[in-house]
């Protein structure tokens, strides 16, 4: 019984497997002197090949014939008349075929921003500002900006975020207006470009790296190197006059600051709040609105959203540039100087200092040589000593 | 609902949630809804910010006595990078990457074939500028300027030219080319090698594998087999043994080192009959200079790492 089962289990798995190299080998020889031929040709060849290998390489036609590349190529015209060629066809096809009306530019948000006016519930929800972040991740302090719950993710009211941005856009432009300076911060990646832009029309500071922090608390250490330099209500520099006492000058503080991170940037504005520096910020459904002065309720995830918002600022910021430009043309300054600053320094004013340094040194020198002299009527004979 | 124990913002907040205002999405409801009357006045002084600006109120403060006699002058930052505390560096990043946008669309070559050039190294970047600017951020415009060389040279804008040149090195040392060796007159090329503390000069004619080391034979000159074939390795290595005679000089040291510095010497020689033949004679290793020396001997030592014997007590 146990036979039969032997077979039974292994008689299928030894007729059907084939058979072995191994037993193949063994069984014929022609294979196996093959084989050490082939091995012995190869170790020859090995040995031929690390005798001199060189000398094999060297034989070839592409060695010999061999030009070592030359680093500096000629720069051919021909790409420069391709491209000619094709400004030149882009040019004359331009006005044919059919015209299309709306195109979209993805950067056209940030080249070309809109106003405050141009502010409408379509754009703000284009740009997907009434996106909130998840109901687990909410800031019960937001309650008044939300609209409601879909599909488990806040929606914040685009009403909300309208009238917000149009306030804070005032308080810019009432900035700017009043000769403020203002410090636009986005230091999230792909923000950069915004926040720039929005710098560059409301002539402010922009950031888009880490904060620095203690660069309001503690500036004179930290801005120390950074220049400063005199303008006068037209915002022409004055180059003379100011010189020592820009040296001298402590840092400058922003007077207000536009923040399109605030979760980032708790230490910005928390040395804001200490220095009573305002700030607007863009506050999402996560965020607590307390921790800037004018938050504006909105998607701050969103680099559409960020582009909108720090788009309309920059013209809010540039449209009080221009007031204050204007307003000063007829005579009207909008702002004081800082206490401090005072006049310019002319060149009487230099002469006199130099003058009062002079009759004090004078009168110096004149006591000393009384005291000499009394001393010299007193003690003649100490004299050789001292010298 | 009590909440005067409350702090002023979780106050508002909660009046906000108690409020008859629908949470859930009941379009008939919101529909039949007067228009809310929201307003963006906050008073929430519990948080860290600071108050509103009162406009207004600044208007007042203007009508000081000598109004008249205000001298208007105002203090601005220079650049607008100055928050970022390393202006200069901000600037020339937004400069250079402006510089990008704007001819973003000229043809480039390919990633290989842009002229290479050295730029200006880090320290020599922190002296120009003044700021201590970290090797990751100096990296940034390296990449920008990266990009800006790669535009096709023939169609270089002027401003990409002027912008470049500031970053470039003094120097370009990609520009340095070794010089070709010299054949004479006669037929002779000049190779020079060291080795150890030996120097050797060696000559190679056209000819038919006569070897000459300071006017004796191979043979008489080295005694080891090994210093013989060290000093025609390199004729050995590419088999030109009959094809060149070798006339050679070598002084100081011992045989090892001047049958050494013979290989780096004949080898340089055949490199200028044969150019082709570097990248053969530098696998035989006849184009490195060994830069071995002997090791010097130091204090408490008895030679340059050997101990003195330790005695017990």
């Amino acid at each position: 019984m146990i036979l039969r089962n032997v077979a039974i289990r292994h008689g299928r798995r030894a007729l059907a497997a084939p058979l072995r190299r191994s037993f193949l080998r063994t069984l014929t020889t022609d294979t196996l002197t093959h084989d050490t031929s082939a091995i012995d040709s190869s170790l020859q060849n090995q040995l031929k090949e690390t005798h001199s290998i060189e000398a094999n390489i060297n034989a070839l036609h592409l060695t010999q014939s061999f030009v070592p590349p030359t680093s500096a190529s000629e720069p051919t015209d021909a790409v420069k008349d391709a491209y000619a060629h094709k400004q030149h066809i882009k040019k004359r096809t331009l006005t044919l075929g059919s015209i299309v009306e709306e195109e979209y530019v993805p950067d056209s948000l940030v080249t070309n921003p809109p106003r405050p006016e141009d502010v409408t519930l379509e754009l703000l929800l284009a740009s997907q500002s009434h996106l909130g972040h998840s109901t687990s991740l909410w800031n019960p302090a937001n309650q008044r900006y939300i609209f409601g719950i879909r599909q488990g993710v806040h929606i914040i009211s685009l009403e909300e975020t309208a009238a917000h941005l149009r306030r804070a856009a005032k308080v810019v432009e009432g900035v700017a207006y009043h000769g403020g300076l203002i410090l636009f911060v986005g230091t999230r990646a792909g923000q950069a470009p915004a926040v720039v832009k929005a710098a560059t029309m409301a002539k402010g500071c922009h950031l888009f790296e880490k904060w620095i922090p203690g660069s309001i608390t503690n500036g004179d250490q930290i801005l120390a190197r950074c220049g400063i330099k005199v303008v006068d209500k037209d915002d022409v520099d004055i180059t003379y006059g100011f010189e020592e006492k820009v040296a001298e000058w402590k840092a400058l503080k922003p007077d207000l600051v536009v923040c399109l991170n605030p979760l980032e940037n708790y230490v910005l504005l928390h040395e804001c709040g200490l220095n009573n520096i305002p700030t607007v910020g863009i506050v999402d459904t996560d965020a607590d609105p307390t921790w800037v002065t004018y938050p504006i309720p909105a998607n701050d995830d969103s680099l559409r959203c960020i582009q909108v918002i720090a788009g309309v600022l920059g013209r809010a910021g540039q449209e009080g540039q221009r007031k204050r430009l204007e307003a000063a043309k007829t005579g009207e300054v909008t702002w004081l100087p800082p206490p401090g600053l005072g006049k310019p320094e002319t060149e009487q004013d230099r002469q006199k200092a130099a003058n009062r340094v002079k009759k004090v040194v004078a009168k110096v020198e004149e006591e000393d040589a009384q005291v000499k002299s009394r001393r010299g009527r007193l003690l003649p004979s100490r004299e050789d000593d001292e010298l | 609902m009590k909440v005067s124990w409350l702090p002023m913002s979780l106050r508002e907040t909660l009046q906000c949630a108690c409020s008859p205002r629908p949470m859930a999405f009941n379009r008939q409801r919101i529909l039949n809804l007067r228009p809310r009357n929201f307003t963006t006045s906050t008073r929430l002084s519990a948080g860290i910010a600071a108050p509103e600006i009162d406009f207004n109120g600044q208007n007042g403060g203007e009508g000081s006595p000598d109004y008249e006699h205000v001298f208007y002058a105002r203090l601005l930052p220079t650049s607008p990078s100055y928050f970022t505390a390393q202006p200069h560096f901000t600037d020339d990043l937004l400069a250079l990457r402006s510089l990008i946008r704007r001819y973003e669309n000229l043809p480039t070559v390919k990633p290989g074939e842009a002229p290479r050039v050295a730029w200006r190294s880090l320290p020599d970047y922190r002296d120009s500028v003044g700021e201590m600017v970290k090797a990751s951020k100096y990296h940034k415009i390296i990449e920008a300027l990266h990009r800006l060389n790669h535009i096709h040279p023939s169609l270089m804008p002027d401003p990409v030219k002027d912008a470049l040149n500031l970053y470039k090195r003094d120097i370009n040392p990609f520009r340095n080319v070794t010089k070709a060796g010299h054949i004479d007159s006669l037929g002779r090329s000049l190779g020079a090698g060291r080795r150890k503390a030996s120097t050797a000069r060696a000559w190679l004619v056209e000819g038919t594998g006569e070897v000459l080391v300071n006017g004796k034979s191979l043979v008489d000159a080295f005694g080891r087999v090994h210093d013989r074939e060290s000093v025609i390795w390199a004729l050995k290595a590419t088999d030109r043994i009959d094809k060149y005679n070798v006339w050679a000089l070598a002084t100081g040291g011992g045989t090892t080192g001047q049958a050494e510095a013979l290989t780096l010497a004949v080898g340089k020689a055949l490199m200028t009959h044969e150019p082709a033949l570097k990248p053969a004679l530098r696998r035989a290793g006849c184009i490195t200079r060994d830069p071995r020396r002997v090791e010097r001997k130091k204090p408490g030592h008895e030679k340059a790492r050997k101990m003195p014997a330790w005695v017990k007590r």
